[in-house]
């Protein structure tokens, strides 16, 4: 027989030693954008969201539902809301609600512009697996600079709310010339804060941040001392905080992933269902069609030449990845 | 012994998964480690767990015990089970 001990295999979510994306019956992970409306215009947003930026077909209440029950009938067992901002839409909490009481693990993605010590007793009580906090900057300066309209005492407050209502924490860290300097310092004030992993990587060329690119990208010797950094401080705080990081480029991952497709799908705010965030290709509808039915048109999708043609051509023109919002259907 | 807080178990055609969902690691599982990890969930503790799969399992009596225990000492290693 085979060994119980041989049948068991660690790996991360969509690695080699996981299961194949179409060996399984359902994802294992929904990425939902909830809404693409924001309060704060983020000059590297890699989404086009902002405020006034809401998509005139986002879904309704009963679809909104009627999406979220498909997970659980299929057992999806970790879902994480994002947008836009999730928070500030107006079914959040209800989908929360609705999600941590049938089994299923929650992840909230914000800016943190939203977490009031009422609204953190809610995630509290409702049992949230985490909120992630993005947390672009360790000064005021710095922070408000690269977040329009952010706020960063507003966000370091709501950080202190979740810690002492007792909500695990994660802060994510987009880098730009702005703030490259404070990695270091933004790892500590993340830990100081409560957060149990900080997560971090390569600012993407797409979204809002094509138009400010000028101003904020950063250079490769930039980024060969920013990842010095982050392995300087993950041996630092290993076994108090996770210090997450991929020195990988975008392309290296595309070519592993079209060999090996993560069990993921990015769930769009009007229902559309995209391969990976990465990639401009949609391969169902959460309004039209059945999630069985999007999961079979993702394994196949992953098969389409277009989408092996895309990532090629993104070796020869990086700067493909500023159309990734004009979707393309497979 | 129960699943840990953050650890989701889902059947597959193949065995199941264990989803740990903290660290977003997925651990595959054959049918005979699925069959465990649902005793598991149902609240059977190892020596129960352990004649169950005696029994389910006759031809592989005699291995069974030494596998399922190192099986559960490997998923509490991991942080998937908690007592």
């Amino acid at each position: 027989m085979t060994k119980l001990t041989q049948g068991i295999a660690s790996a991360a979510v969509g690695s080699r030693a996981s299961p194949e994306s179409a060996d399984l019956g359902a994802p294992l992970y929904v990425a939902w954008q909830v809404t693409n409306e924001c309060n704060l215009a983020c000059l590297h947003c890699i989404e086009e969201s902002g405020p006034g930026k809401a998509f005139r077909d986002e879904l309704s209440e009963e679809q909104i539902f009627a999406v979220l029950a498909q997970f659980v009938e299929s057992e999806v067992p970790y879902l994480s809301f994002s947008g836009g901002e999730p928070m500030i839409h107006p079914l959040f909490f209800k989908m929360a609600e609705y999600v941590c009481a049938r089994n299923c693990e929650l992840k909230v993605e914000t800016n943190g512009h939203s977490l009031s010590e009422v609204n953190c007793a809610r995630l509290k009580d409702l049992g949230v697996k985490a909120v992630q906090v993005s947390l672009d900057g360790a000064t005021r300066a710095t922070f408000n600079r690269m977040r329009i309209r952010g706020e960063f005492d507003v966000v370091t407050d709501g950080m202190r709310n979740l810690r002492a209502a007792g909500v695990p924490m994660e802060v994510n860290y987009s880098p730009t010339c702005f703030n490259v300097h404070e990695i270091g310092a933004a790892i500590d004030l993340a830990y100081e804060l409560g957060a149990y992993s900080f997560y971090t990587g390569r600012t993407m060329y797409t979204g809002n941040a094509v138009k400010a690119w000028r101003k904020i990208a950063l250079s490769e010797a930039q980024y060969s001392e920013f990842f010095a950094t982050l392995h300087r401080k993950a041996a630092e705080y290993r076994g108090r905080m996770h210090v997450h990081f991929h020195e990988m480029g975008l392309l290296e991952e595309l070519r592993y992933r079209l060999r090996h497709p993560a069990a993921l799908l990015i769930v769009l705010p009007n229902g559309l269902v995209k391969l990976i965030n990465a990639l401009p290709f949609v391969c169902g509808d959460l309004r039209r069609q059945s999630l069985a039915e999007i999961w079979g048109n993702f394994q196949r999708a992953w098969c389409d030449p277009r989408v092996a043609g895309f990532i090629e051509d993104l070796g020869r023109d990086p700067n493909k990845t500023a159309t990734l919002h004009q979707w393309v259907y497979v | 012994m129960s699943l840990a807080k953050y650890v989701k178990f889902r059947e597959e055609k193949f065995g199941g998964v264990l989803f740990e969902t903290r660290s977003e690691k997925v651990f595959t599982l054959n049918e005979v480690a699925a069959a465990v990890v649902r005793e598991i969930k149902a609240g059977c503790d190892e020596r129960e767990i352990v004649a169950r799969m005696k029994q389910r399992y006759e031809d592989r009596a005699e291995s069974i015990e030494r596998d399922v225990s190192a099986f559960i000492v490997q998923l509490r290693e991991k942080g998937l089970i908690q007592d």
